[in-house]
């Protein structure tokens, strides 16, 4: 399988080494010289310096043989016209755009039928900032996200010392809780993956992971001792495209926000497209600023700005000034281990929910989804059971599931069931597994699924 | 500055006067009145005038490029022309004794204001009261933005002419060619005021009536061929179909072509027009609320003759169906204000305007705003787009000058000697081109009374109110005469 990828980005780059490492064949075409040097030096692919979007160099990149193209530039436009050449050129190949301008999100479906004909486009803003506003109002949780059209929800929260569930063993949550006890899907105890079974206990400190129906995740969190306090004002630390974004979405649910803002060009420009927020001028860091604006007044405040330092200072920055509820930006994966042992775990990150959600849009088969939590140290993979496959059809005492999995839960006919030993998959229904990362290619062998593209 | 040009486009617009005479003739032919010859003297003069300016400022260069010191030059010197000239068959005729009054009628119809110094307005000729409606009607939508619709001879320098009849704070060309736009709107204007006439003439009002009614409606101008306007009829009927083209003439026509291009949300999405119908209506239910009982007996008639005055005054048009002076204070006090507010930018109507009420307080706003937040970047936005700060500091200059010009008028009429209520009552109705003022120049009073001086003053007032203060005002700047 070849795949060729135009823009050596963060994105880019990182897409390519997920590719590699599955053994594909991957061509990366960037303009700019360093990116492709560094692309070639540590990653088994070949690199191109040279513009995405002429035709000429997408022949020669061998265009006509590829089976996916990936544009993922900064720029829009370079994106569009090297898919719009790939349609000419190849019509065969299967073409995946990030587009982030939102004055093109009312078009992305026309891309997909009429010219250029893209497979997919995918803006990972627009996910980055549905998870900030899904954390938000979830102020206990350091990560939310959903299944099953979000039907089903995700979170990882940090248990503290004061919850009724601290202390516990999992086989007496039935006896405790109920019908409606938490999933519990993983444990992250120092930095360990644990993937539960009925004699772990959940301790104070612990990051737990859990799945529950999304009208009943209030109900969850206040099993776990955590409240969902819906934010009425939000501080916003950065203008850029996730900054403007967030606040129309805010703005829309009637969330009094402010967004500061360093370079007085874009707030001229946010001024312009935003009507309720108040735009400030400023620098981020500035405590000042924050004192005048009394900052420990806001719900939540969101750090976002194109710097992840400058984000993580603030962050910590608003804590001391007293807001419980922050989430922070950040880019560099090499950074998320550290962050917890600072207090920052709220964090978001376009650029992992890029290529996950690219990944997810080039999976083949019955896959539906494939989250990584955690810096990657696990996956969650929502998938619908084949007929062909193992798991089906028979209690699931019988079946071994490899070490560091576990069905989650099973969903049939938008029913969550709980599944115990007894527990039958029927084929057709939607099944959601949790793997700790080493555990996902076993995985795919039992759900006969391959994690395979287009 | 360049005369000739100046002098020719005022000497066609004279032509085009005097042809227009034609109509009132036509009139008075029907009606075999005794004006026949007072508009054929006028008609001669006026041609005459025309000819030899178009004569004078003959030149080969085919130039018309004109700047827009030029462009605000011509309008305001063409509209002073047309208000003479204008004003002819109503000196020749056997109801006004000096030129003053002509010309006071003359401009006050141009502008359409429709302030009136006729006593006895049934007696006069049928022909007159008929010119007396056109003029208004042919001011209303601008006199020279016709001539752009019919007369090609304008070419490029037409858009500075344009801009300077159509001060508009949000100025919004409805086609990309100035003469389409023009021809637009004037075929707008038309089909409105034949619809008026005939749903008029369908209530059972004489054509003659209906069309007069019409022709002064349309441009919210506000004369009447009646002495008791439109209370003489005392019919519901005719009282809504005037509100409601009343209403009409106040909106933006710019929104009447995007509704008749299929958007059919235009009134509801443009912030100006929501401001200005929901202003309205609120303004309505509190002055019914007020002469409920103290006035009128009925909730009804209450809310009819609330609505009746205030759609008259705040669109600027100056009917009238009930005397506004024996309301009580409170419902006074909401009209005088009306007469300040004035109906949308682009419409017909006359005073400050919405669009700029509506930029003034947001600017006002946003200073205050500021304030809280010393270091909050933000923009006066209407209809979701920015306001540019050149064009808000206009705006906020424009209603500085209105409310500067308005008290130095009212000043120096009171220095006349007219007394202070009718003094700030004339100049804002005056100014405001609405008609009937307050005190001694009610709607059922009319300006006949004042001195000499003031009704020049007046007229004066009533061309800066119509020409939005700046393309007059500008021309007694000593730095725009300055080589």
């Amino acid at each position: 399988m070849k795949i060729i990828i135009v823009g050596a980005g963060e994105v880019g780059y990182n897409i390519a080494s997920r590719l590699a490492s599955e053994n594909k064949h991957v061509i990366v075409i960037d303009k700019n010289q360093d990116a492709t040097q560094r692309l070639s030096e540590n990653l088994d692919i070949q690199a191109i310096t040279a513009s995405g979007s002429n035709p000429k160099v997408l022949i020669d990149a061998g265009i006509n043989e590829t089976d996916i193209l990936l544009a993922v530039t900064d720029s829009d436009e370079t994106n569009l016209v090297a898919c719009l050449m790939a349609n000419i050129i190849s019509p065969t190949t299967k073409k995946l755009a990030r587009i982030r301008n939102a004055d093109f999100d009312s078009y992305h479906n026309r891309f997909q039928t009429e010219n250029p004909h893209i497979d997919t486009v995918i803006n990972p803003e627009i996910e980055v900032v549905n998870t900030i506003r899904k954390l938000m109002d979830v102020p206990g949780a350091v990560d939310v996200g959903d299944f099953v059209d979000g039907k089903v929800t995700y979170a990882g929260i940090r248990l503290d010392r004061h919850s009724p569930m601290a202390g516990m063993k999992l086989v007496d949550f039935s006896s405790q809780f109920g019908e409606d006890r938490p999933l519990i899907a993983a444990i992250i105890r120092k930095n360990e993956v644990i993937v539960p079974r009925g004699s772990n206990t959940v301790e104070p400190g612990d990051l737990i992971y859990f799945v529950s129906q999304t009208e009943k995740l209030e109900k969850m969190l206040t099993l776990f001792g955590k409240k969902a306090l819906p934010a009425k004002r939000a501080l916003i630390i950065g203008g850029g495209r996730i900054g403007e974004r967030l606040a129309k979405l805010l703005e829309r649910d009637s969330i009094h926000s402010k967004i500061i803002e360093s370079d007085i060009n874009r707030c001229h420009h946010l001024s312009e497209k935003l009507d309720k927020t108040v735009i400030l001028h400023g620098d981020g860091s500035d405590k000042k600023l924050f004192l005048e604006e009394n900052v420990s007044q806001t719900d939540v405040l969101i750090s976002v700005t194109n710097n992840d330092e400058t984000n993580i200072l603030v962050s910590l920055l608003a804590k001391n000034l007293g807001v419980e509820n922050t989430i922070t930006r950040i880019s560099k994966s090499n950074y998320f281990p550290l962050l917890a042992t600072i207090g920052i775990e709220r964090i978001v990150s376009p650029r992992l929910s890029a290529v996950s959600s690219i990944l997810k849009q080039v999976r083949k088969g019955k896959v539906l989804s494939d989250i990584s939590i955690s810096g990657e140290r696990g996956e969650f993979i929502e998938a619908i059971a084949l007929e062909t496959s193992d798991i089906t059809n028979k209690p699931l005492r019988k079946i071994s599931f490899p070490k560091g999995t576990l069905l989650v839960c099973i969903i049939r006919n938008s029913q969550i069931m709980i599944p115990t030993g007894e527990s039958i998959v029927k084929p057709g229904d939607r099944i959601i597994l949790f793997a700790v990362k080493q555990a996902v290619k076993n995985l795919e062998k039992l759900l006969t699924v391959k994690l395979d593209f287009f | 500055m360049r005369w000739k040009f100046i002098a020719r486009v005022i000497g066609i617009l004279l032509v085009f006067l005097g042809f227009s005479m034609t109509a009132p003739m036509l009139v008075s032919i029907h009606y075999h009145d005794l004006a026949m010859k007072t508009f054929i003297q006028s008609m001669g003069i006026t041609l005459v005038a025309g000819f030899i300016l178009i004569f004078l400022s003959k030149s080969r260069g085919s130039d018309s490029y004109i700047n827009q010191k030029e462009g605000m030059t011509t309008v305001a010197l063409a509209w002073t022309a047309i208000g003479i000239f204008g004003a002819l068959p109503f000196y020749f005729a056997p109801d006004f004794t000096n030129f003053t009054d002509a010309f006071f009628e003359s401009v006050s119809g141009f502008t359409t204001t429709g302030s009136s110094v006729m006593t006895h307005i049934e007696g006069a000729a049928k022909s007159l009261l008929f010119w007396r409606s056109l003029i208004q009607w042919l001011g209303g939508m601008g006199i020279i933005v016709l001539s752009l619709a019919i007369l090609p001879f304008l070419g490029v320098g037409g858009i500075q002419l344009y801009k300077a009849e159509v001060p508009s704070p949000v100025p919004d060309k409805l086609t990309p060619r100035l003469s389409d736009s023009a021809k637009i709107l004037w075929v707008l204007y038309g089909v409105f005021t034949l619809f008026e006439i005939i749903f008029l003439l369908g209530g059972g009002m004489p054509l003659f009536e209906a069309t007069c009614h019409a022709l002064t409606t349309l441009p919210t101008g506000g004369f009447s061929p009646k002495d008791s306007s439109v209370a003489q009829y005392n019919s519901a009927y005719f009282d809504y179909v005037i509100i409601l083209f009343m209403i009409l003439s106040g909106i933006n026509f710019s929104l009447h072509f995007q509704m008749l291009r299929g958007k059919t949300m235009a009134f509801w999405e443009d912030t100006e027009c929501r401001f200005f119908l929901g202003l309205t209506l609120v303004l309505t239910l509190l002055v019914a609320w007020d002469i409920h009982g103290s006035v009128y007996a009925s909730a009804k008639d209450a809310f009819r003759f609330a609505s009746f005055q205030v759609v008259s005054i705040i669109t600027t048009t100056g009917f009238a169906t009930a005397d506004y002076e024996k309301f009580p204070g409170f419902s006074q006090a909401i009209l005088f204000v009306c007469m300040f507010i004035g109906a949308s930018a682009g419409s017909t109507g006359g005073g400050m305007k919405c669009a700029r009420i509506i930029a003034g307080y947001k600017y006002c706003y946003r200073e205050l705003f500021k304030i809280i937040h010393p270091r909050s970047i933000s923009h006066v936005k209407i209809n979701g787009l920015v306001i540019p700060d050149a064009v808000l500091r206009s705006i906020m200059g424009f209603l500085a000058l209105y409310m500067g010009i308005y008290i130095v008028s009212s000043i120096l009429l009171a220095g006349m000697g007219v007394d202070m209520m009718t003094a700030f009552g004339a100049v804002a109705a005056c100014f405001g081109n609405i008609g009937p003022g307050f005190g001694s120049v009610g709607p059922a009073e009319n300006f006949a009374h004042l001195p000499a001086m003031g009704k020049w003053l007046l007229a004066w007032c009533m061309l800066l109110g119509r020409l939005e203060i700046y393309t007059v005002i500008i021309l007694f700047v000593p730095e725009f005469w300055k080589k």
